[in-house]
């Protein structure tokens, strides 16, 4: 059994070598914070809208840079991605944020529903309130919120692509090509 | 509740993801790009001002970045979470105030200090923040602020790597691939005509037709 030895052997260096590595002690107090910070607040919609930025950064330079295919594929493709990142991030964003926020008002604990309410009122207050809730752990329950408000952001989404995003898509598209054009004309007419 | 649909139910979202965001950015993630890549195929197959041989690229494009992304997301994406999880649990990468608690427990190993044998330290592989004694009691609160951040902070670094390097790299690699495929096969076709089972003068016709570029009929 060579290769189950060899495998082992592997996994034996890989542990020596991450106990010799030193450990690291995060000492500065902004920082500590800031992650905390990030664990606690940013979700779904921080998270896409970062994706995002980071997508209009890379995305159209790699499709720029494929040389696979011929000029004008090549800058269509790049048109479209352009366009694809703008309407998906905008839309995604929007959607999980909206959710979230939405997902507050009928998740409240039990203990901040006002004695005074309506019956229909309080039982909305607590639609998604989950039984197995930790009164005494707010944190528990924004996360859970979070987790509920993107889960039905993405059951909207199944008609928001659709009916937002894959026209608002086309639409770019055809800007950015039109754009394109332009701009070829008028290096033309300066040649 | 119908049992395939338990993870739908509220106490179950609680119980999974209440303590663990880093977690349900990867799933939802993964779920969100399937959902918009089966959009944008929608948006080009509708698209009248894509020719036919733009699209033969973009459709095959979208779809290996559905897959791509969907695999590379989950795969990248978890990974590095779980290094990110490792870290911290491990408490290789630890602030002053867990390394306070361990310090009191005998359980980090000073500068120059000999190791004791058999004994497992913080920051080592096999030590784990989480399965002391008095975790929950003790560390649990001190500790879980910090490793979800970094948890979250390592898995949306794998998410960027995932979807804005891995994914436009491989799926522009496998469309163009398809796109060649596409254009050899179609080109095949237009040149080739379906074999008829019997040359009658009015199929040579229509053969010899086929062939914009054959001037003269040649019998």
């Amino acid at each position: 059994m060579v290769s189950v030895n060899f495998i082992s052997s592997i996994g034996k260096s890989v542990k020596s070598a991450y106990n010799r590595m030193p450990s690291v002690v995060v000492k500065k107090d902004n920082i500590i914070n800031g992650v905390a910070y990030i664990g606690r607040k940013w979700t779904s919609p921080q998270q896409r809208l970062i994706l995002g930025a980071t997508a209009i950064v890379m995305q159209p330079y790699i499709d720029w840079k494929n040389k696979h295919v011929d000029d004008k594929t090549r800058k269509v493709s790049v048109a479209r991605t352009c366009a694809k990142i703008i309407a998906g991030t905008a839309t995604g964003f929007a959607l999980r944020y909206g959710f979230i926020k939405g997902i507050k008002a009928f998740s409240k604990p039990f203990s901040e529903v006002p004695k005074d309410a309506k019956p229909f009122a309080k039982k909305m207050m607590t639609w998604l309130t989950p039984k197995n809730m930790d009164p005494n752990d707010m944190d528990a329950l924004d996360q859970y919120r979070n987790a509920m408000g993107t889960i039905w952001s993405l059951v909207a989404m199944v008609f928001t692509n659709f009916l937002i995003d894959a026209p608002l898509t086309k639409f770019l598209t055809n800007k950015f090509i039109a754009h394109q054009q332009k701009t070829e004309q008028k290096g033309e007419i300066k040649q | 509740m119908i049992a395939p649909f338990k993870w739908l139910t509220k106490s179950h979202i609680y119980e999974k993801y209440s303590k663990d965001p880093g977690n349900m950015l990867v799933h939802t993630g993964v779920i969100g790009w399937f959902l918009s890549s089966a959009a944008q195929i929608f948006a080009i197959a509708i698209n009248d001002k894509i020719s036919k041989k733009e699209k033969m690229f973009l459709i095959p494009q979208e779809f290996a970045d559905a897959v791509v992304n969907c695999v590379s997301f989950y795969a990248v994406t978890n990974s590095m979470k779980s290094f990110g999880k490792k870290l911290t649990s491990s408490a290789k990468l630890r602030t002053p105030a867990i390394t306070k608690l361990l310090e009191e427990r005998g359980l980090v190993l000073k500068k120059g200090a000999e190791r004791a044998k058999d004994k497992i330290y913080a920051g080592d592989w096999d030590f784990n923040i989480t399965k002391l004694d008095d975790y929950k009691s003790a560390v649990e609160n001190t500790y879980k602020p910090f490793n979800n951040g970094v948890e979250v902070i390592t898995g949306l670094v794998g998410s960027i790597l995932s979807s804005n390097l891995i994914t436009p790299v491989f799926r522009n690699y496998y469309a163009a691939k398809k796109q060649k495929q596409f254009m050899t096969y179609s080109e095949n076709n237009q040149k080739l005509p379906a074999p008829m089972s019997k040359l009658s003068f009015a199929n040579y016709q229509k053969l010899a037709a086929s062939k914009p570029y054959t001037g003269n009929l040649k019998v």
